[in-house]
């Protein structure tokens, strides 16, 4: 049994690595500028702008690279994770795809920054203002953009705002020459060969992955990206609603089906329980968020008169409410998610047990005991149901993932400030450290309810052999 | 079990006529059609494709077939014709207002609006109570949303919408299941067998293939149409692995190299099913659709075939693991059979009619995982017609029940469809 455990156990390992892996593999395919998303709404002057989003960017080890290896073309530079702005680091690399040299390519985006400074100098004449502004904004959308028109349209505008003063003209020109001449030798001396020679960059341990993996290990799971809060307390938070809602409804659920299942399988073929079959199995194609939303229409709206529940969801109470003002609160905010959550599972449940006792109540001991003479009840309760418990044990393992998954959408529909809601907050706002943690926290809880069930299975029946049972 | 084998063929028999009586008398069948509330179930199944299939003609604000001022016209036919360059239309054709035109004779399809029409007089408008329409042909029969939308034509093309996504994704999973659980169950873990250069030149292949495939392409597929593209890296890749192969068949043959390297492919598949399934669902889809810029039915078709082929997986691995211990297999491959020639041609066409059972609840399952991303906002682009998307608008207004109740009824009802022939062709499998 121990020894089973501890296996198990270790097959945790590779499986949260893997899932790991695609939590990453995710974020990194995510569009979207991480630290633009966190500045953004944060108040930052434009002129603080630049400084602001390198600290960020530090901050949120967006100048490291993101795995211990890259496969890339030789075209590419092993140092490209270091071009910080992420629009700029875009622009480099499709520039590079288009062409693949990038000495040529580094020498125009110098240019440009070269080209930057200089014009800013000129900042301070109010005689050439409106001309400096033009010129300025075309410079700093230069490499934003990798399109031959939009730098064509850049170069045009800057070549306009200079032609218009003279003393501009004076000072830019030579720059803005050798600024042309840059760009021209990008596609004058195109090495496209170079795209399709693989190569492999190492980066070492010094990598997002690693640090954000040894962060995991050692419990720090990072901060939000929208609030700057811990991850883990925000999570925290969440976990118990989640697990109380979910525990909740699966116990709700046990207990009522059993008692369905077993009577619906003795009284099998008679009308009452025909009738309560084909409500259990409607129920169980029934889409909860249907449900949801049927309820929260006609039992929190007073259009149709039955307005039990006012508000969606736990009422913000004051900071001093006592422990029962508090757990009614609760309670009441959970009644209809519970109930949402549970049919589900209890219609899932009791028709299995219906099944399981059928096959039970069919077995040569049954007629022995009846012979017997033994009570109805007792045959029912103590030979049949022993013997049919044991798919309900198994099912736990699949029931409790299905309750955790429901919760997301449920949560959503009720305003319950769990897992889900968190999940569905978070991917809305690309706030990935919270994405990576619950659905690491997620899958975790979803393995052991699974090893429970299969140790369970144990417990009901020492007769299976954990180690050789064959799953299907 | 025959039920399930009607593509084979007999020689001297017309095989056209050898399929249909096949089916019909074959005893698969017969157990399955006894069952009435499955049986039904597959005659609405057959109504809901006729739905989606024809939705263009079921609702819509153009007639089916029209006659104004002594000229003729289909204009739903038109509409197709225009859509595939077959046909043009001039301006008045373009400008006329369907549904204020004074006909000679007409023929409207039964809903007489199409998914996107905003009838913006008729805003949250009751199927009982009082609307602004100018006869009982126009009427908003389900009612309408809070645009003017009329919900019966969000109904029958969200049909579409449905039908297309539980298709197309339980196609990739199917076929990503039956491939990976065939290879399980009916190789394990000793039975794939492979020489060491072989084995190497497809690990090469396979990082040339990503490289060429999708390092390379990057910045074509960002700039080309996603789809196409997509279509085009694959075909790389499989060319890499076909010359992988070609090479490795030339190599072991001047070299002698034995198949000695035994792939466990038993466990990698296992632990690939086990870690998927260990990912909730819907958190793992949620995060995967984070990845769309833009939602289309495309992604989400391809996010839900990649990640729910573990069932079909399953389903075939079990059956295979039966079927390969059978004498038949024995006899196959006494006869000089190759393996891969035993498992496609032999153990496969006999374990797929449990996969059946697989497929029916996933094609539920994909439904509803369908309209619950569309409800959450993140499935089908917001203006398309999907019953996800019509439920959400419910939440806006709680006062509209009917903008709840029916697409809410429609997504019960094909799952229940589906159930039911799920359970249905699993019986008629186990009484045999």
């Amino acid at each position: 049994m121990l020894q089973y455990l501890l296996k198990r156990l270790l097959l945790f390992v590779p499986m949260l690595f893997v899932i790991s892996f695609i939590a990453f593999g995710l974020n990194q395919c995510t569009p979207g500028d991480p630290v633009e998303a966190a500045l953004e709404g944060t108040g930052v002057m434009p002129s603080a702008y630049p400084r602001e989003y390198k600290q960020k960017a530090a901050a949120l080890e967006l100048d490291k690279p993101s795995f211990y290896f890259s496969l890339t073309a030789v075209a590419y530079p092993d140092t490209l994770y270091k071009i910080i702005p992420q629009r700029h680091r875009e622009t480099a690399t499709a520039l590079i795809a288009q062409f693949g040299n990038w000495p040529e390519i580094s020498g125009y985006l110098q240019q440009i920054a070269v080209f930057k400074t200089k014009l800013d100098g000129l900042r301070r004449n109010p005689e050439t203002k409106d001309q400096f502004n033009l010129a300025m904004y075309a410079t700093e959308r230069l490499p934003q953009t990798h399109q031959p028109a939009s730098i064509q349209a850049g170069f045009d505008s800057i070549g306009l705002a200079l032609a218009l003063k003279p003393a501009l003209q004076q000072k830019m020109s030579p720059e803005f020459e050798t600024l042309k001449q840059a760009y021209r030798q990008i596609s004058s001396r195109q090495t496209r060969g170079k795209l399709y020679i693989p190569t492999i960059h190492g980066y070492g341990f010094q990598n997002r992955y690693h640090n954000w993996l040894i962060g995991m290990l050692k419990g720090d799971f990072g901060t939000s990206l929208k609030d700057g809060r811990k991850v883990s307390s925000k999570i925290k938070e969440a976990v118990n609603w989640t697990l109380s809602l979910s525990i909740t409804a699966i116990l709700l659920a046990y207990l009522l089906s059993v008692p369905i299942g077993v009577y619906s399988a003795v009284y099998q073929g008679s009308k009452a329980e025909r009738v309560v079959s084909i409500f259990l199995f409607g129920l169980d194609s029934m889409p909860n968020f249907w449900m949801a939303s049927l309820l929260i229409i006609f039992f929190t709206t007073p259009e149709y008169g039955m307005d039990f529940f006012r508000v969606l969801g736990p009422a913000s109470l004051p900071a001093d409410a006592g422990f029962w003002e508090r757990f009614f609160s609760a309670f009441t905010a959970m009644i209809l998610p519970v109930f949402c959550l549970a049919y589900g599972a209890l219609a899932y449940i009791s028709r299995q047990v219906r099944a399981s006792m059928i096959t039970a109540l069919k077995q040569d001991y049954i007629r022995t005991a009846r012979a017997k003479g033994l009570t109805a009840r007792q045959v029912v309760w103590k030979h049949a149901f022993r013997n049919a418990l044991f798919p309900l044990i198994t099912m736990f393992a699949s029931v409790f993932p299905a309750a955790l998954a429901g919760s997301v959408i449920i949560e959503h529909i009720f305003n319950i400030p769990g897992m889900g809601q968190l999940m569905i907050k978070s991917i809305q706002g690309d706030d990935w450290p919270v994405i990576y943690t619950v659905l690491m926290l997620a899958s975790l809880l979803t393995m052991i309810g699974i090893l429970v069930a299969d140790l369970l299975y144990h417990v009901a029946d020492p007769r299976v052999d954990l180690n050789n049972k064959n799953r299907k | 079990m025959n039920f399930f084998n009607r593509k084979k063929k007999q020689p001297g028999v017309e095989p056209q006529t050898l399929q249909e009586g096949r089916l019909r008398a074959s005893p698969g069948w017969r157990r399955f059609s006894k069952n009435r509330a499955a049986l039904w179930s597959l005659r609405m199944l057959y109504v809901l494709i006729f739905v989606a299939v024809f939705a263009d003609f079921l609702a819509n604000d153009k007639p089916i077939y029209c006659r104004i001022e002594g000229q003729t016209y289909f204009p739903i036919f038109k509409e197709y014709g225009i859509k595939l360059g077959l046909s043009q239309g001039d301006e008045a054709y373009f400008r006329r207002e369907w549904q204020n035109e004074i006909y000679e004779a007409v023929i409207f399809p039964p809903v007489t609006y199409n998914a996107q029409q905003a009838d913006t007089p008729n805003r949250y408008t009751s199927p009982f109570g009082k609307q602004a329409v100018r006869s009982w042909r126009f009427r908003h029969w389900m009612g309408t949303d809070g645009i003017g939308r009329d919900i019966s034509a969000l109904m029958v093309h969200g049909t579409r919408a449905a039908m297309l996504v539980s298709v197309i994704s339980m196609g990739i999973a199917t076929l990503i299941g039956l491939l990976l659980g065939s290879l399980a169950g009916f190789f394990g873990d000793e039975r794939l067998r492979t020489s060491a250069p072989r084995l190497l030149l497809n690990l090469v292949a396979l990082a040339a293939g990503f490289f060429y495939g999708f390092s390379v392409r990057a910045f074509a597929m960002t700039e080309g149409s996603l789809f196409t593209e997509v279509f085009k890296s694959l075909g790389i890749l499989f060319a890499c692995l076909l010359v992988a192969n070609l090479i490795a068949g030339q190599i072991e043959r001047r070299f002698k190299f034995s198949a000695s390297v035994a792939i466990p492919a038993d466990t990698l598949v296992n632990r690939a099913i086990e870690t998927l399934s260990s990912i909730p669902t819907l958190l793992l889809l949620l995060s995967a659709a984070a990845l769309i810029q833009k939602p289309s039915i495309i992604y989400i078709m391809a996010i839900i075939g990649l990640l729910r082929w573990t069932g079909i997986a399953r389903y075939i691995r079990a059956e295979l693991l039966k079927i390969r211990s059978l004498e038949y297999i024995e006899a196959a491959r006494a006869m000089g059979l190759s393996e891969w020639r035993i498992l496609f041609r032999h153990a496969l066409p006999n374990g797929l009619a449990p996969v059946l059972v697989a497929i029916a609840f996933g094609m539920a399952n994909t439904i509803l995982i369908e309209a619950s991303l569309s409800f959450l906002g993140i499935g089908l682009p917001p203006e398309s017609a999907s019953w996800g998307n019509v439920l959400q608008n419910a939440r806006s207004s709680p006062q509209s029940w009917w903008i709840a109740l029916f697409p809410g009824l429609g997504i019960f009802l094909t799952i229940t469809i589906f159930n039911l022939i799920g359970e249905g062709v699993g019986e008629s499998i186990n009484k045999s």
